[in-house]
């Protein structure tokens, strides 16, 4: 009677736990009432040959007859990859299948099936269709995936070329008219002598539209002194400070010392104490030891 | 393409000519001269395999029996067999049957798979646990194959390495390999089963044989491998020196049967909570010993 398929054992199984004696660290030790069990591996191999020795074909028989074939190289894939286990039976099976195939032609024996051969095959046709309307369906959803994806990038891409556009319209029309305000405001002396200037006016027009304007001395060129925020608000912001300075307020009607006799002693006397807004050594000296 | 037909057409029809033997002038000559001398028997592989299976099958192993009968022609397929403590009386079904192997699929516990592979007048017998099957009707076997054609069987080189993966080559041999002359065979090479040893188990593929034209007018045409079906991993447990009986020849040492894993996952998962029980007792204990006496400045004792 075929035995069952766990451990041979020598003893008794007991209820303690069975655990392989080499397995065991330095650390632990066996206790002394452990009843030794042996697990017997059987592999006779004297048997084994003999036994196939005497159920093997006879050796004279022609390939034909059981078409076996033998993979001459060995398959060492790590079991868990799925990808390159498949790819190692394909490629056995291949290698098979033309090994097989010479063997074939030597042998004569019919090899392909021709397209014109009719016959029961292992799978129904409705079956074969239902697999191949799962294959179209398949590449179906690829494609509309992918066409949907493109799609949505090409809105995003779309979209940015036109607020690029936009806003490249924007930023040229308000240069032009920069250009041309500001030729207006140079040329406002121009009602003076208005004839005389033509010329120079278009010259001048045609300089402000043009991206590169033709190379001029100027005073202080792009790269000088930028003045900060501050000082041009101060110098032109509301209209510069000379265009408040003759007006009616409040304070100019109640203040009688308002005129230039008043500034200068004023003037004279701040600059005597303005240069002592820095603070002294020892406050120095301390702000500099806490930071 | 043509040119392949034509050499066919060719072979055939050679093969044809030896078997019916048309009797012309040299060859009726011949054979006065042959029937003197006692003729060499032309050898012959004839092999039947009784196909069955144990009560307690779910459909999943049932449908992987209709595969294997569908692919190899030489099987002939019986009723189940009622008891699996008389396994005894295999080798004489198949006697009865006129088969001189078997392929018997013992099911257990529903969840199970066992198949024993068996010469049986008295040859050894193989048993092996099955997993991982996946049989011809999943869709993504997209292969196809004539019913009852002989495939080519192809071994891998692990088989030649150790003496049982050489017994194992033989029986399957003879299990798997198509004898030229069943009954129900067609003449083409439609399909090729593979054997693989991959980490101790046996791997099975199935993969129909395409050769599409090539590209070039004169070159060879291009072939490729689409799966058919079944696939599964077997692995093997004992070898017996009988059919379904006799002494053990070979026994798998890493093989841990499908219930003890089993039993040994549900027993880690009861660890949990008897640890923590054990964990939970043995810190009301620890808490008992380690309590002192109440301090002189308690609460209790200054607001008694």
């Amino acid at each position: 009677m075929p035995e069952s398929s766990g451990p041979e054992f020598v003893g008794d199984v007991s209820e303690e736990e069975i655990v392989a004696v080499d397995e065991l660290s330095d650390a632990e030790s066996v206790y002394e009432d452990v009843v030794p069990q042996q697990k017997v591996e059987i592999d006779n191999k004297i048997a084994l040959e003999r036994i196939r020795d005497t159920i093997k074909l006879p050796s004279a028989l022609p390939w034909t007859e059981t078409l076996v074939v033998t993979y001459p190289e060995t398959i060492t894939v790590d079991v868990d990859d799925d990808l390159n286990r498949e790819l190692a039976f394909y490629k056995q099976a291949l290698h098979s299948a033309q090994l097989a195939k010479s063997l074939a032609a030597k042998h004569n024996l019919p090899f392909t099936r021709p397209p014109d051969y009719f016959a029961e095959m292992v799978k129904s046709d409705a079956h074969m269709e239902r697999i191949r309307q799962r294959l179209l369906d398949e590449g179906a959803t690829i494609k509309r995936s992918e066409e949907k994806r493109k799609e949505r990038e090409g809105k995003k891409y779309g979209k940015q070329v036109q607020m690029e556009k936009l806003q490249e319209r924007e930023r040229s029309k308000k240069d032009m008219e920069e250009r041309l305000k500001g030729l207006k405001r140079k040329r406002k002396g121009a009602l003076d002598n208005p004839q005389g200037d033509d010329d120079n006016f278009d010259v001048a027009v045609e300089d402000a539209i043009s991206d590169r304007p033709a190379k001029r001395a100027k005073g202080a060129g792009p790269g000088g002194k930028k003045i900060p925020r501050q000082a041009r608000d101060q110098k032109f912001g509301f209209g510069g400070p000379r265009k408040h300075s003759k007006q009616n307020t409040k304070s100019s009607t109640d203040s009688f010392d308002a005129g230039s006799a008043g500034r200068g002693k004023a003037k004279g006397g701040k600059s005597a104490k303005g240069a002592a807004k820095r603070p002294g050594k020892g406050r120095r000296m301390a702000a500099r030891s806490r930071s | 393409m043509a040119s392949l037909q034509k050499t066919q057409k060719a072979n055939a029809a050679k093969a044809d000519a030896k078997g019916k033997g048309k009797r012309k002038a040299e060859e009726i000559v011949g054979a006065d001269e042959e029937m003197q001398a006692p003729a060499p028997k032309k050898m012959k592989n004839k092999q039947r395999v009784l196909l069955l299976s144990s009560r307690g099958i779910t459909h999943r192993m049932r449908h992987l029996m209709n595969d294997i009968e569908a692919l190899l022609p030489h099987v002939k397929k019986d009723s189940k067999l009622d008891s699996k403590n008389n396994l005894h009386l295999l080798p004489e079904l198949a006697d009865l049957n006129n088969c001189n192997n078997t392929l018997y699929f013992e099911a257990r516990r529903h969840e199970d798979l066992y198949l024993w592979a068996a010469k049986t007048p008295n040859g050894p017998s193989i048993k092996m646990h099955v997993q991982n099957v996946h049989t011809m009707d999943e869709l993504k076997m997209t292969g196809n194959c004539l019913k009852g054609s002989r495939g080519i069987v192809s071994f891998d080189k692990t088989f030649d390495e150790s003496e049982w993966g050489r017994l194992t080559k033989e029986v399957f041999t003879h299990i798997f390999g198509v004898p030229a002359q069943a009954r129900k065979a067609k003449p083409f090479i439609d399909h090729i089963l593979t054997f693989t040893i991959l980490d101790n188990k046996i791997w099975f593929r199935n993969f129909q044989i395409i050769e599409k034209d090539p590209l070039q007018p004169n070159g060879p045409p291009q072939t490729t491998m689409i799966e058919v079906g079944p696939r599964f991993v077997l692995t093997p447990i004992r070898i017996f020196e009988g059919a379904f009986s006799g002494a053990t020849v070979y026994s798998n040492p890493e093989f841990i049967s499908p219930a003890a894993v089993r039993s040994a996952l549900k027993r880690e998962k009861g660890d949990k909570y008897g640890k923590r029980k054990t964990a939970e007792v043995e810190r009301a204990e620890r808490m008992e010993t380690r309590k002192r006496d109440e301090d002189e400045l308690a609460v209790s004792k200054v607001f008694a």
